[in-house]
């Protein structure tokens, strides 16, 4: 694929144009960058296609190899690995709470002391997710405003 | 695993382990007194809190995975756990010479002991857990107000 860009002034809008025969994975996989850069990511439910706006994320979960998005109410498959998800989504309050999930902190209604040192998040639609041990420390540096 | 997790790890089990020899003392106190008033102990006496709270200490291993643990998981590695640690206690109690084993009212007493310790123990980390999730609490409120207000 060709790949080109053009400097041009401050008073053009700056914009992405990708020029395609067919939609394969590939520029599938460019699109999905470039929205989720603008605060969307496009996932699928029920072999359909949506674009998820980041800020309706609740958490992201991975099961089995596949990775999910949800929603207040709806859960969506995203063609990602949880840590390039992650990466995405790190300057964006998300914030990785265990193995296999991150979740957005502004999302949480409250925490509360689980067993085992452990604790949950109680989320704003009533979920209630496990914040493993090992991952206290690098949270309570985030919330004070430093970086994980 | 990494330095960090390890420090982590060694600064959990000594706080769980001063805890157990404080609450092992307490319980020892109250029981002697209630029990076995006039009974008088040696130096070597102070030793073994600090062995009963090291058998507590290692037992915690159980509970320890590196995969996530359901909560049902848990709860069963945590009877199994306390289930060693009487079985551990006991076998000691039975061997030493120092312990009336032979009074009926010592394996009971002592089953009761170590149950209360592990109950108030795990009673006692939830409410310091519990004061660590009200400053983590009061951390996010900020920073969910910082956030919304760019």
């Amino acid at each position: 694929m060709k790949l080109e860009t053009r400097k041009i002034p401050e008073s053009e809008p700056e914009m992405v144009e990708i020029r395609y025969h067919w939609i394969t994975e590939e520029i599938q996989e460019i699109i999905s960058f470039v929205k989720s850069r603008q605060g969307q990511l496009s996932a699928t439910r029920d072999g359909k296609r949506f674009e998820v706006p980041v800020v309706d994320l609740f958490y992201a979960e991975s099961v089995d190899d596949r990775l999910f998005l949800y929603t207040a109410a709806d859960s969506y498959e995203i063609r990602m690995k949880l840590y390039e998800l992650e990466d995405l989504l790190k300057n964006k309050s998300f914030f990785r709470v265990s193995k296999s999930m991150i979740v957005n902190l502004m999302k949480i209604t409250s925490i509360r002391p689980a067993l085992n040192g452990r604790f949950s998040a109680v989320l704003k639609n009533g979920e209630e997710i496990i914040i493993s041990r090992k991952y206290v420390p690098a949270l309570k540096q985030i919330l004070k405003g430093g970086e994980s | 695993m990494t330095g960090k997790k390890w420090k982590e790890l060694f600064i959990q089990a000594l706080r769980l382990y001063t805890l157990l020899v404080t609450l092992i003392v307490v319980i020892m106190m109250i029981l002697g007194y209630l029990l076995d008033r006039d009974r008088v102990f040696g130096y070597d006496a102070f030793l073994s809190p600090l062995v009963y709270a090291l058998i507590g200490t290692v037992a915690t291993v159980i509970t320890r995975s590196d995969q996530e643990l359901s909560v049902r998981n848990l709860i069963i590695r945590k009877v199994i756990s306390l289930l060693l640690i009487e079985g551990v206690i006991l076998l000691i109690a039975l061997n030493a010479d120092t312990i009336p084993t032979e009074k009926s009212w010592v394996i009971p007493s002592l089953t009761l002991a170590v149950f209360a310790v592990f109950v108030l123990t795990h009673i006692i980390l939830y409410f310091i857990d519990r004061k660590e999730a009200e400053k983590l609490n009061a951390d996010l409120a900020r920073f969910q107000e910082k956030q919304m207000n760019g």
